[in-house]
C-alpha cells in the first residue's frame, strides 16, 4: 500500500539530512503509527510522501503508483489530514467536501451518500450549509477528515490528528480509523501519545534525527506495554538525561 | 496611570514596531517614507493653491474653505469610525490585553489616547498645506495662523467623539452587509466610479484653468448655486468662521456645544456598550454566511475555477482589489483619455492620441493584473493543498490565469467598446488597441504569476489575506508602467516622426515579443521552483 525506499530529505540551506535512508513498508488493513519527538522528522516524511516537499533520493510509492513520477494516481489513492486543520475558510462545509470529491472525481450518489454518513457520525449535519470561518477548531479538523475521506482512499494518511480535539471528537476519529483499516485500507499517522498509538496500532516506527530507529510489531506479546520505554530509550538523548 | 502609559506605549509599538535605531534599513526605510511623504504634501499645496486660485478667482474664496473643511470633517468621521472599530472592539489584541492585570477602563483610556493622538497628528499634516495654500492665495488677517491650532482641536476632537457613538451600530451595520458579495461589489464599483469621475472633472476645471488663468473656470449659474448650497454646510463652514474671525460668537458656540453634546454621547455609549460588545464576539457575529449546498458534480477545470472565483469574490479585500478596479475601469479608461488626448491634441497635434489611449489603458490594465502577483501568496495556510490534491500544478495555475484572463477580457472589451462608441476611436483602432492590451494583460499576469511562483509570501495570521503590498506587486506594477510607456510612447513619437502604418507595426511587434518572452519566462522550470515553495 505504501513503500519508502531509501528516501533522503535535506532543507535548502540546511548541512544535516531531516530524513535520511527511511525504509518503510505498509500492508493493506493495518494501522501503523509513527512516533518521534518535535524535530525528529515525521512531519517532514508525512509532507514528502504526500507531495507537498520535494525530496533528495529514494522512491515513495503509493498502491504502486511513484509520487515523484506518477503523481496524480499516487495522490488519488490517498487521503491526507494536516496538523493545522487549514480548510478553505470562505466556502461552506458542503461547498468544500463538494470541492474535493469533484478533484477526486467521486459520482455524486457515492459523495452524497459518504457524506450523509459522515455528517451524522461526526455530529456536523446542522454546520455543513455553514461557511467554514464560523466553525470551531474541532469542527474544521472534522470537515478536514470528511475532505480526506470522501473519496475512500486506500491510504489515509493523518499528521498530529487528536491536536487539540475533545474527547466526544477523538472517540469519532479513532472510530472511523478502525472502519476505515476494516475496509482492507491502510492508516499511517503520527502523533504524541503514546498510549493512544499502542491502543489502535497494529505496528509503529520510531524515528528519531530523521533516521528509523525501529518498527515494533504491536501483536507481538509484550511489546504495547514496553512502547514507552522503547521509545524514551531511543529518543532520549545524553543530553536530555544530563 | 503607569498601566495607561505602559498600555499606550505597547500600541506604538504595535503600530511602528518594525522601526529598529540600529538597523540601517530601517532609517533608510524611513527617510524614503519622509522624503515620499513631504513630496505629497508638497504636491499637495501646490494643487490646493490652484484650486484656491480657481475659486479666489470666481470671488468664492471663503465658499473654498468651507467646502474644505466639510471634506475633511466627512474624511475624519468615516476614517475615526473605521480606526475606532478596528482599535476599540475588534478583538485582536482586547483579548491578550484582557488576561493582564489591568482593568478593561485602563484598556479604553489607553486605546482612546492613541487614537486621539493618531487623528491629531493626521489632522495637523493635512490640513497644514490646505491652511497655507489658502492664506498663500488669499489676503488674511494675522489671526488667521493663530487660530489654526484651535480650528484643528474642535475638528479632530467633534469627529472622534461623534465616531464613536456612531462605531457600533456601524458594525452590526457592516456585519448585515458583509456578505451581499454583489451588492457590495457593485456599490463599491460605484462609489469607486462617481469619486473617480469627480475627481477627473475637477482635474479638467484645474488643467483649463491653468493653460488661461485670466478667466474663471465657473459660470456665473454655477458661482450662485455653490454660493447658494454652501451657506447650509454646518457645521464646516464654523470652521471656516472662526479662521477669518466672522460670526465668532455662534461659531465658537455650536462648535463647543457639539463637542460637549457628542463627548457626553460617547460616555453614555461606551458605559453602556463597550463591555457587552467586546463579549458579543463582533467579528463572527453575522459575518459568516448559511448557503444550502446541493452536491453537483463539476468538471475538474469548472471546479477550480469556481474555488478561485469564491476566494476572490467573497473577499472584501480581494474583491476591490479586483473586480472594483476591473468595474471601474471603463470609467476611470474614459475620463484619463478625454483628458490626456485633449492635453495632446492641444500641445502636439491629433496624431499622438492613439499613443495616449494605449498608454492609459495599459496603465489602468496593469493595475488589474498586478493582482496576479499574489496568485499562490493568497493560497495562505491552504497552499499544501494545492500540492496534495491531484491535479497537476500547470492545470491548477492555468486555471488561475483562464480566470484573470476572463476579468481583463471583459474589462478590456467594455473600454475599447465604450471608447469606439463615444467615438474616442474608430472600429478597426478599437480591435488593434484591444489587441495589444489583451496581449500586454496576458503577459503581465504570467509575469505576475511567475514572480509569485518564485518567491510568495504567505500570511499566516487572521483570516490568512494578502493585505498589504508586496515586493511581487510592487515588482508586477513596474514592469506593467515600464510595459505601458514603451508602447505608449513608442506609438506616440512613431506617430509624429513616421506613419500611423509603421507606429502599428512597431507597437505590435513589441507587444508580441513582451508575449513571448513572458511564456518562456513563465515555463521555464516553473514546476521546480513551485516544488520547491514550502510553507
Amino acid at each position: 500500500m505504501l513503500e519508502i525506499s531509501h528516501l533522503y530529505k535535506k532543507y535548502l540551506n540546511s548541512e544535516r539530512f531531516a530524513v535520511e535512508d527511511l525504509n518503510l513498508s505498509l500492508k493493506g488493513g493495518e494501522i501503523f503509527g509513527f512516533l518521534g519527538k518535535n524535530g525528529a522528522g515525521k512531519s517532514t516524511t508525512i509532507k514528502c510522501l504526500t507531495g507537498i516537499y520535494p525530496y533528495s533520493s529514494g522512491s515513495i510509492k503509493i498502491c504502486g503508483h511513484d509520487i515523484g513520477k506518477d503523481p496524480i494516481n499516487a495522490k488519488l489513492n490517498m487521503g491526507y489530514v494536516p496538523d493545522d486543520h487549514s480548510v478553505y475558510e470562505k466556502m461552506t462545509g458542503g461547498e468544500y467536501v463538494n470541492y474535493i470529491a469533484d478533484l477526486y472525481k467521486v459520482a455524486r450518489k457515492d459523495r452524497e451518500e459518504r457524506l450523509q454518513k459522515f455528517l451524522v457520525q461526526f455530529r456536523l449535519t446542522k454546520a455543513i450549509d455553514l461557511q467554514i470561518k464560523s466553525y470551531s477548531h474541532g469542527m474544521k479538523q472534522k470537515i478536514c477528515i470528511i475532505g480526506a475521506l470522501i473519496h475512500n482512499p486506500k491510504l489515509w494518511v493523518l499528521d498530529e490528528p487528536m491536536m487539540g480535539l475533545d474527547p466526544q471528537s477523538m472517540v469519532e476519529i479513532l472510530k472511523r480509523m478502525h472502519e476505515h483499516c476494516e475496509a482492507g485500507n491502510t492508516i499511517f499517522f503520527s502523533s504524541h501519545n503514546l498510549d493512544l498509538v499502542a491502543k489502535i496500532c497494529d505496528r509503529v516506527a520510531i524515528i528519531n534525527d530523521g533516521k528509523l530507529y525501529d518498527v515494533i510489531d504491536l501483536h507481538v506479546k509484550g511489546n504495547k506495554e514496553t512502547l514507552e520505554n522503547t521509545f524514551l530509550k531511543i529518543t532520549t538523548s545524553e543530553e536530555d538525561m544530563q | 496611570m503607569k498601566n495607561i502609559y505602559t498600555l499606550l506605549k505597547l500600541e506604538f509599538k504595535n503600530k511602528f514596531g518594525d522601526f529598529s535605531y540600529k538597523s540601517g534599513k530601517s532609517w533608510t526605510k524611513l527617510i524614503a517614507t519622509l522624503f515620499f511623504f513631504a513630496l505629497i504634501l508638497l504636491i499637495v499645496y501646490f494643487g490646493a493653491t490652484t484650486v484656491f486660485h480657481m475659486f479666489d478667482k470666481a470671488g468664492m474664496a471663503y465658499e473654498a474653505l468651507v467646502i474644505l473643511f466639510t471634506v475633511l470633517f466627512a474624511y475624519l468621521i468615516i476614517s475615526g469610525t473605521s480606526s475606532t472599530v478596528k482599535v476599540l472592539y475588534y478583538k485582536g489584541d482586547n483579548e491578550i490585553l484582557m488576561r493582564f492585570p489591568v482593568t478593561g477602563a485602563q484598556i479604553f483610556v489607553s486605546k482612546t489616547l492613541f487614537l486621539i493622538i493618531n487623528q491629531f497628528i493626521s489632522s495637523l499634516v493635512i490640513t497644514l498645506p490646505f491652511m497655507f495654500a489658502y492664506s498663500n492665495v488669499v489676503d488674511v488677517s494675522a489671526a488667521f495662523v493663530k487660530m489654526v491650532p484651535v480650528v484643528i482641536v474642535y475638528l479632530v476632537l467633534i469627529p472622534f467623539f461623534l465616531s464613536n457613538i456612531l462605531a457600533i451600530p456601524m458594525m452590526h451595520l457592516t456585519n448585515r452587509i458583509r456578505n451581499k458579495f454583489i451588492i457590495l461589489i457593485i456599490g463599491m464599483s460605484l462609489i469607486m466610479s462617481v469619486v473617480f469621475a469627480v475627481y477627473m472633472l475637477i482635474f479638467d476645471k484645474i488643467i483649463t484653468f491653468l493653460r488661461d488663468s485670466s478667466f474663471s473656470v465657473f459660470s456665473e449659474e454655477v458661482v450662485a448655486m455653490i454660493k447658494n448650497v454652501v451657506q447650509y454646510f454646518f457645521p464646516s463652514k464654523f470652521f471656516a468662521d472662526i479662521l477669518l474671525e466672522q460670526n465668532l460668537l455662534l461659531s465658537y458656540g455650536v462648535l463647543s456645544g457639539l463637542m460637549l453634546l457628542f463627548m457626553g454621547g460617547m460616555i453614555a455609549v461606551i458605559a453602556a456598550l463597550y463591555q457587552k460588545t467586546l463579549l458579543k464576539n463582533i467579528e463572527i457575529e453575522g459575518s459568516a454566511f448559511k448557503r444550502k449546498t446541493r452536491m453537483k458534480v463539476r468538471s475538474l477545470n469548472a471546479t477550480i475555477l469556481r474555488k478561485e472565483f469564491v476566494q476572490v469574490f467573497r473577499s472584501i479585500n480581494y474583491g476591490f482589489q479586483y473586480f472594483v478596479m476591473a468595474c471601474s475601469m471603463p470609467v476611470m479608461v474614459y475620463f484619463c483619455n478625454k483628458i490626456a488626448t485633449s492635453i495632446g491634441r492641444n500641445d502636439i497635434g491629433d496624431q499622438i492620441s492613439l499613443g495616449l489611449t494605449l498608454l492609459v489603458m495599459l496603465i489602468f490594465m496593469t493595475i488589474i493584473t498586478s493582482f496576479a502577483s499574489t496568485s499562490v501568496s493568497r493560497e495562505g495556510r491552504n497552499f499544501y493543498q494545492t500540492k496534495v490534491l491531484p491535479v497537476s500544478i500547470h492545470r491548477q495555475m492555468g486555471i488561475k490565469f483562464l480566470m484573470y484572463m476572463i476579468v481583463s477580457f471583459l474589462a478590456n472589451l467594455v473600454c475599447v467598446g465604450m471608447l469606439v462608441f463615444l467615438k474616442q476611436m474608430d472600429y478597426l483602432t478599437g480591435l488593434w488597441v484591444f489587441g495589444i492590451v489583451q496581449s500586454s494583460a496576458a503577459a503581465l499576469t504570467l509575469y505576475g504569476m511567475r514572480m509569485d511562483i518564485n518567491k510568495p509570501q504567505f500570511n499566516l495570521s487572521g483570516e490568512g489575506e494578502v493585505v498589504s503590498n508586496s515586493a511581487n506587486t510592487t515588482g508586477a506594477v513596474a514592469l506593467g508602467f515600464f510595459i505601458s510607456l514603451l508602447e505608449g510612447m513608442a506609438a506616440m513619437v512613431l506617430a509624429y516622426i513616421a506613419t500611423p502604418q509603421f507606429m502599428i507595426i512597431v507597437c505590435s511587434v513589441i507587444a508580441l515579443l513582451f508575449f513571448a518572452i513572458s511564456l518562456f519566462v513563465y515555463f521555464f522550470k516553473m514546476e521546480k521552483a513551485y516544488n520547491k515553495i514550502a510553507k
